[in-house]
């Protein structure tokens, strides 16, 4: 069992250190004047290193208890103990989906980007290697502190991948991708910090660790009693933080306001940016809003959910309407992720346990159908060098297998029932049902949109006649891609049609964060009617001599 | 007959050591030029250069030693019990320490630069030593005489290695600017001493604290004055108009040297002053707080329009002046320890990017065009992999030690509750980071604008920046101390913290 108690830190981190091996590699053999080991061979050992991080994580699936709530793999350590800081790991239901679809994509976007990264392969392999560790580092941080480490670490490698790898305008994605979420993130850490001082104001000890670690009497941030409104000054209260923290999700996610950055940094990034963008990156904002959001000021959460709710909804229609009239398939996907995760937010904002368990999901199923079409669209466009409706039409005739796998993640995509698309809405539809049946209606537009763009869009590629000579050349999927397209497809219709395996596990930590949502909302209500009583009896102390 | 005052010469080790160093460098090179031959091999120029910053080096090594020593005994030493001018503590001993190893540093990477700017004068690793003993003498005084005699001795060798490429136009001067602005604010810097000795009649810092009252408008004119001269050192908005014009036009060398030590010193200073002679005044915190939302502001956002390496780099060292004067605006012992700390780890990360401009000099040319930098990633990967890495510090992203370094400081105004000057922080970061980012994007994201072979890095500089990269990246993570061994000891929050509680008597 050694082996299940690290098992998280092994995940986390074996990328990391075969990337800094292979750099260790690179750098003895340029002391020595040789070339190294060849291309191939990184790229090699690369994949193999994501698919066995891959397995491993497959064990931590099938080793994860459903039955119990909390936190599971738990490992603490000190880092900097007298500030509070450790090296906190674990993961809930949500956490291990999310490991899960970054370890599953890692590898396909590796063995999909294999001919396409022609340039510095070596550092491309280097990048990709660190930028898992960095994702999977967010996603089983446990200690804000830790958390906020590899929440901006990641950006680096990114923005490398972007910035030299990308298409003409990389340099301006990749700079106002890092830009943006800075920005979000920089804001973020002045609430961690207020919230860190609230809590040892509170408890007297140091520490930023989220929650208490299991076993042990102490206390995380999360017991901290966080002011409401009017309670303490602005900066201090559960509304102001949560914006603060919000910020910094919004943007990732991108919440419409904040989205601009997205559309550019997907058509720039090459395709396995763009796929791992989608597919991981995108989710860190929600994932941010569960796991510290809602949990550290579920009060504030509370009070700024119209808003987000509204944003959503713009989010979705919006999202839907531009994504509509784009020339640029990658563009078109790109705003449909903003409808998609319109609806990722609407679901977790109702703050019940259908739409929740919906939005997680979605998130997952998110992350494979528009990894999927980004990879799709990449395939066309080694071959085409163009992604632009108009330059395509007809490609069915000489591709039929890729217009095949197009379709089916097209469905996907939109949610055709028997796909994973379909639960995912489906669930969250019920939840918004329940809490704001206006919103439901209007919310489904939304469904109906999206179908609209995406099969007029693949109609458009597909169908019709072979206008342009070029495209009559164009060769079907190799047997490497048609594998790494199968491989996606596996969970797309697993979630379609058994989506248990994975309910399962998100629902008992989703009941908890309910759970943990309506006692803060009770304790506020309960705290907003008191304060009235001492105005009373001072005025009444007033008038007494 | 008078009475031998009980002199304590282990407070002036490290002064004595770098002071001694400086002569015998004047006089080796006089010595060593004149000589055709050594050991049978035929003496050159380069190989007087080597000498003689190998020399400085070991003497520098002696005073870093000698001060590490008393920070580890955590002893306090005053030089002339009689008369109480200098005082060798934890406080002042760490940051000698610092001092000597930033001056080390700079020797190391001169060697080759010199070599490379035809300006291999023997004089400069005097100067140096020379300015090192000044900023020494300056952070050990408990007395204003004594300050003003380190800020004199650490000035002066400065101006002259400002103008030390005396064959260009823009070091000429740059070296008269600093000279004729420096002299100004010492000038000022006196007035405000005399009158501070007109309100005490002493001009030791405890008698100025014990006289101290801001009522008496001597004294509050006083300490404005004083403050003003160090916030000349500093390059606090408004006394910075000198500081891009310096070190841009001092050869790139001189810069990484000043950049760092004197604001090392000068904020050390700074801090002392605080500590024994004024107090925490609430007027005084109020005037640093809207200094440093005007370093900040102004240092970040004239960064932005650069477009020659070492200006933007000076800008950048206005905006981190800002930053450490927030920790100043906290006048809490978290916000001196951040202050501290941040300034060891700005001593590698800033030594690590001029290192990077100098190792990039040859033929008597700078490489200072941002545009220059384009594509040099092709030509020269480690050195570019080494400015990404310094450049990401410098911005504090994550895994860097300048993220922990920001983080304290943010932390300890946190905790103060001032709230509006670390928001104003963070957001400039943001804008600090669209600079900072233009380099590696040059580096990384460009074509060559030029064909040129590649260069090995010289040894000298391949060593410093070796030193500064593994700092930045070892602090980066474990700031408090690493895993095992001989790195469990490299405790610099703790010694920063110690130095300071030991500073405010706590």
């Amino acid at each position: 069992m050694a082996l299940d108690q690290s098992l998280l830190t092994i995940i986390t981190f074996f990328p990391l250190a075969v990337a800094l091996l292979l750099l260790a590699t690179g750098a003895l053999s340029a002391a020595l004047g040789t070339n190294g080991l060849p291309d191939s061979l990184w790229r090699a050992v690369g994949l193999a290193s994501t698919v066995l991080t891959f397995l491993l994580s497959l064990q931590l699936f099938v080793a994860y208890d459903p039955t119990q709530t909390g936190f599971q793999f738990v490992e603490h350590a000190a880092w900097m103990p007298d500030f509070g800081i450790y090296y906190f790991v674990g993961i809930d239901g949500i956490s291990l989906l999310m490991v899960l679809l970054t370890t599953f994509l890692m590898p396909l976007v590796l063995l999909s980007s294999w001919t396409e990264i022609a340039k510095s392969v070596r550092a491309y392999v280097f990048f990709m290697l660190f930028l898992e560790t960095g994702m999977l580092g967010t996603f089983v941080s446990l200690n804000v502190f830790q958390f906020y480490v590899f929440w901006e670490v990641m950006l680096i490698p990114m923005y490398f991948i972007i910035g030299i790898w990308g298409g003409p305008r990389r340099v301006y994605a990749a700079v106002k991708f890092f830009l943006f979420t800075m920005f979000g993130s920089l804001l973020m850490l002045v609430a961690i910090l207020v919230v860190y001082y609230l809590s040892w104001e509170q408890t007297g000890t140091l520490n930023f660790d989220l929650v208490a670690l299991p076993g042990s009497d102490g206390a995380g941030l999360m017991d901290a009693a966080i002011p409401l409104s009017g309670q303490a000054p602005w900066w201090k209260t559960q509304y102001w933080l949560f914006a603060a923290f919000a910020l910094a999700f919004a943007i990732k996610i991108p919440l419409v306001p904040f989205h601009t950055w997205l559309p550019d940094a997907h058509v720039e990034a090459p395709t396995a940016g763009s796929a791992i963008l989608a597919g991981v990156l995108l989710k860190m904002g929600a994932y941010g809003f569960l796991r510290f959001g809602l949990t550290l000021f579920p009060n504030g959460a509370i009070e700024f959910a119209p808003i987000i709710l509204g944003l959503s909804l713009v989010g979705i229609i919006y999202g839907s309407l531009v994504a509509m009239v784009q020339p640029d398939i990658k563009k078109l996907v790109a705003y449909s992720s903003v409808a998609h995760l319109g609806f990722v937010m609407l679901g977790i904002f109702v703050f019940n346990v259908q739409g929740l368990t919906g939005g997680v999901l979605q998130m997952v199923n998110h992350g494979l159908s528009t990894g999927a079409l980004f990879l799709l669209i990449g395939m066309l466009y080694e071959r085409r060098h163009t992604r632009m409706i108009a330059d395509l039409g007809g490609v069915a005739k000489p591709m039929p297998v890729f217009a095949a796998c197009f379709g089916i993640v097209t469905m996907s995509s939109i949610g055709l029932p028997m796909l994973n698309g379909f639960v995912g809405e489906f669930l969250i539809l019920l939840g918004v049902f329940l809490a704001h049946p206006v919103m439901a209606v209007l919310a489904t537009t939304g469904v109906v949109l999206s179908a609209v763009y995406m099969l007029w869009m693949f109609r458009r590629v597909m169908f019709g006649p072979v206008d342009h000579a070029e495209n009559q050349k164009l060769i079907d999927l190799g047997l490497r891609e048609k594998f790494v397209i199968v491989a996606i497809m596996v969970p797309i219709f697993w979630i379609g049609i058994y989506p248990e395996t994975f309910l399962g596990r998100i629902r008992p930590s989703v009941i908890d964060l309910v759970g943990h949502v309506e006692r803060a909302r009770a304790a506020g209500e309960a705290a907003r009617a008191i304060p009235r009583l001492p105005e009373l009896s001072s005025a009444v102390a007033t008038e007494r001599p | 007959m008078t009475p031998v005052p009980d002199l304590n010469l282990t407070v002036v080790a490290p002064i004595g050591f770098t002071g001694i160093g400086a002569m015998v460098v004047l006089m080796g090179e006089v010595f060593l030029s004149r000589t055709k031959t050594f050991l049978g091999r035929k003496v050159t120029e380069v190989w007087i250069g080597s000498v003689l910053a190998l020399v400085s080096m070991a003497f520098l090594s002696l005073a870093l030693y000698a001060a590490w020593m008393t920070f580890a005994s955590g002893e306090a030493g005053v030089f002339n019990p009689d008369h109480p001018m200098l005082q060798l503590d934890s406080f002042s001993a760490l940051i000698t320490a610092a001092i000597a190893l930033a001056s080390l540093l700079s020797c190391a990477l001169a060697i080759t630069y010199l070599v490379e700017l035809r300006i291999n004068h023997g004089e400069f690793y005097a100067l140096v030593l020379l300015s090192t003993s000044g900023m020494m003498l300056m952070v050990a005084a408990v007395d204003f005489l004594a300050m003003f005699l380190g800020l004199e001795l650490m000035s002066i060798p400065i101006y002259v290695l400002a103008g030390f490429d005396r064959r260009k136009l823009r070091s000429n001067e740059a070296a008269l600017k600093y000279f004729v602005i420096g002299s100004f604010a010492s000038a000022v810097m006196l007035y405000g001493m005399a009158l501070l000795y007109g309100t005490a009649g002493s001009t030791s810092f405890d008698a100025v604290r014990n006289a101290f009252d801001l009522a008496n408008p001597m004294a509050g004119i006083g300490l404005g004055l004083v403050v003003v001269g160090l916030a000349f050192k500093i390059s606090a908005v408004p006394f910075h108009q000198w500081t891009p014009d310096v070190y841009e036009g001092a050869p790139s060398v001189v810069t990484a040297f000043m950049s760092v030590t004197v604001k090392l010193a000068a904020f050390a200073t700074l801090m002392r002053l605080i500590a024994l002679a004024f107090g925490s005044v609430p007027a005084l915190l109020n005037v640093l707080w809207l200094l440093a939302a005007l370093t900040i502001v102004v240092g970040n956002v004239m960064a932005v329009i650069q477009d020659n390496v070492k200006r933007l780099l000076a800008y950048s060292s206005i905006a981190h002046a800002g930053y450490v004067l927030i920790g100043f605006v906290t006048g809490t012992i978290e916000g001196y320890s951040a202050v501290i700390f941040y300034l060891f780890i700005y001593l590698f990360m800033n030594l690590g990017a001029f290192g990077v401009v100098v190792a990039l000099a040859q033929g008597g040319q700078e490489c200072e065009k941002i545009a220059s930098f384009a594509g040099l990633a092709r030509r020269r990967p480690a050195l570019s992999a080494l400015m990404t890495v310094f450049m990401v510090s410098l911005a504090g992203i994550p895994g860097t030690a300048g993220f922990i370094a920001k983080f304290w400081i943010f932390a300890a105004a946190v905790k103060s509750d001032i709230i509006g000057l670390t928001i104003l922080g963070v957001l400039m970061s943001v804008v600090s980071l669209y600079y900072y980012l233009r380099i590696p994007v040059m580096m990384y994201m460009q074509e060559p604008s030029e064909e040129s072979e590649s260069h090995e890095i010289p040894t000298g500089e391949a060593v410093v920046l070796g030193i500064c990269v593994v700092a930045v990246l070892f602090f980066g993570i474990f700031p408090n101390g690493g895993l095992a061994g001989p790195f469990a000891e490299l405790q610099v929050l703790d010694w920063a913290r110690d130095s300071v509680m030991f500073l405010f008597g706590t």
